[in-house]
């Protein structure tokens, strides 16, 4: 995607850091290996199985998967298919990014809504997960609270865009040599 | 419902909407259009990111930025130098090997197009050799990535059909993998013998011994990948997490080239990455949700037996498919986009789902080459400085060369399939 003004994607609001989401994000990764690692060992030096972690790991997964897309969405990280886009002038291609943003919008708003829905239902019928037996509820409440947080990422990218203007045409901006994470991912 | 589907998946694509966001909306489309219960919504996206299988894909991406930062590329470029010695498309041949092995420790084309370009589009360019060639050749050799195991292609392959494990996956993308760079060898190999590259390297190429004791560690972490999931010593995300571990000793301790925050600055590279990939199989999650429930697709195979259409039209057609949307989506969006369609194609016929996955998979990867909108090709062109308009010469020989190989491999589906049998996979 190239739809960026002097090094900083244009949906990308000066201020917004992500220091939070990277942290939790790098802490997820290194428990998911951690975990993994620690079953690996237990599991040839000790008898004792930790396969009920599955769950946990399974999890941390989620947790990973949404607190990390919540910057890809405002730095164009990620994938979607801007041939046809990309040939329009600016005023157009900044629609269509707006639409872009506001279609993902709408896909998390759908995902907060019925994710809370399907929490409190776990919550209210006590549900309890199959390897800890543990109340279900605080796996799934993290679906629609970080689909929440995605969600806010969002408008304060669609904010900025829109307090940007259209009149003036963004620059593309250097790379980093080892490629975009939208690239990397594939 | 089928069109509804479809429809509103193509014209969200085409408009930019981010790929997962137009799978998901497009499923939850004819999930209300066929009053199929909203609160699947959630359930789907949840229990499509929380399945055990898929901890392989963030893991092996990080196994991958380990070994790549830990400056593996470099050594295993001098000891190709070292084994090809310096002569006429020598570099060519050293700089697919590598894009090999490295595609033996991470999955991702892109990512080891990038390790690969950043250190040989230079020197490639030293001894002659046009930039506009060696940045189509690494971005060809890249692809090889994601048919040579690990392959988080095939992992999530796996997922979508369950009948193809991810061992017997691996073990079929092994001998498609290297036929694909032994013909990208042969094709560069052939270019520079014509035009003389690389024949007057004044430098002499590094002494072998030397090379090999330093790029061992390196070519070690495909074995202990392979080896240990071929021994049953390991499940696939078991043999990441222990490729993790060995690029931490080998970056760490012995190349000491790693420091502990560069460690943790690359979690959240990897969590990053992960994300973009997980989220997109979540959402696309409702997409393959829609498609099992309307369930129309039987109806295009029996449609197809029932008007004669040859077994080799039929494959020569859904090649040609998969090559032109390869160009444009990544091997996710392609499976679960065609899948609906070619597992019933593929009962009738009697296909194997393993091999119906590898020939997908070669689609997917020459669709990482093919330009103007390919992936491998604008990370290369952007680390040589040139259009990738400028490649199209010689990209369109190496597709065409990989895609002979792609049809050996559709048409002879033993080649695929012989080392997963051998193994016992199958």
């Amino acid at each position: 995607m190239s739809w960026q003004d002097g090094g900083q994607p244009v949906t990308l609001p000066p201020r917004a850091r992500f220091r939070a989401e990277r942290f939790l994000g790098a802490a997820a990764m290194a428990a998911i290996v951690l975990i993994t690692l620690g079953n690996v060992l237990a599991r040839y030096f000790t008898d004792i199985s930790f396969a009920f972690t599955e769950e946990v790991s399974v999890f941390l997964l989620v947790f990973l998967t949404f607190i990390g897309s919540a910057k890809a969405f405002l730095d164009g990280n990620q994938m979607a298919v801007t041939y046809f886009v990309d040939k329009l002038a600016w005023p157009w291609r900044r629609r269509w990014l707006l639409f872009g943003l506001g279609m993902s919008a709408l896909m998390l708003a759908l995902l907060a809504w019925y994710g809370g829905r399907m929490a409190w239902d776990d919550y209210d019928l006590e549900v309890t997960s199959p390897g800890l037996g543990w109340p279900q509820w605080i796996y799934t409440v993290w679906l629609p609270l970080l689909s929440l947080l995605v969600l806010a990422r969002i408008a304060q990218g669609i904010a900025h865009l829109i307090r940007a203007g259209g009149a003036s045409a963004p620059r593309v901006p250097p790379v980093p040599p080892g490629g975009r994470p939208d690239e990397r991912s594939r | 419902m089928s069109w509804l589907l479809f429809g509103t998946f193509v014209v969200l694509m085409c408009a930019a909407v981010p790929l997962a966001v137009a799978l998901g909306l497009s499923g939850v489309a004819v999930i209300l259009a066929a009053k199929m219960g909203i609160m699947s919504v959630p359930n789907t996206v949840y229990g499509g990111i929380a399945k055990y299988p898929l901890i392989a894909i963030p893991v092996f991406i990080l196994a991958g930025m380990i070994f790549e930062r830990s400056g593996v590329a470099a050594r295993l470029v001098r000891l190709a130098e070292a084994l090809v010695g310096k002569r006429a498309g020598g570099l060519a041949v050293a700089a697919v090997l590598v894009c090999m092995v490295l595609g033996g420790i991470s999955g991702s084309g892109p990512a080891d197009a990038a390790a690969v370009g950043a250190i040989l589009i230079p020197a490639m360019a030293r001894v002659g050799y046009p930039k506009e060639f060696s940045a189509s050749l690494i971005a060809a050799g890249g692809s090889t990535a994601i048919v040579i195991p690990p392959s988080i292609a095939l992992i999530i392959y796996s997922v979508l059909v369950p009948q193809a494990s991810v061992p017997a996956l691996f073990a079929a993308g092994l001998i498609p993998g290297l036929l694909c760079g032994l013909t990208l060898m042969a094709a560069a190999l052939v270019f520079s013998k014509i035009n003389g590259w690389g024949a007057n390297d004044p430098e002499p190429a590094p002494p072998l011994w030397q090379s090999f004791k330093e790029a061992g560690w390196g070519l070690l972490a495909p074995v202990i990948i392979l080896g240990g999931m071929r021994s049953g010593a390991f499940t696939p995300t078991e043999a990441a997490v222990v490729a993790v571990a060995y690029g931490l000793i080998v970056g760490l301790v012995i190349y000491r080239s790693m420091n502990w925050k560069q460690v943790w600055d690359l979690l959240g590279e990897a969590a990053e990455i992960s994300a973009v990939i997980l989220f997109m199989v979540g959402l696309a999650a409702l997409f393959g949700w829609a498609v099992d429930t309307i369930g129309v697709f039987n109806q295009f195979a029996k449609w197809l037996t029932a008007t004669g259409t040859s077994e080799t039209l039929v494959l020569l057609a859904i090649t040609f498919m998969l090559l032109v949307a390869g160009t444009a989506l990544d091997a996710t969006a392609t499976y679960f986009v065609f899948l609906p369609f070619l597992l019933p194609v593929a009962q009738v016929y009697q296909w194997d789902p393993v091999w119906l996955g590898i020939v997908m998979t070669i689609n997917v990867a020459i669709g990482q080459f093919t330009p103007p909108t390919a992936v491998n090709l604008m990370v290369t062109c952007r680390l040589a400085g040139i259009p990738i308009e400028a490649t199209l010469k010689w990209c369109a020989w190496l597709v065409a060369a990989m895609t002979a190989t792609l049809l050996v491999l559709t048409f002879v589906p033993g080649i695929v399939l012989f080392l997963p049998r051998w193994l016992g996979y199958l």
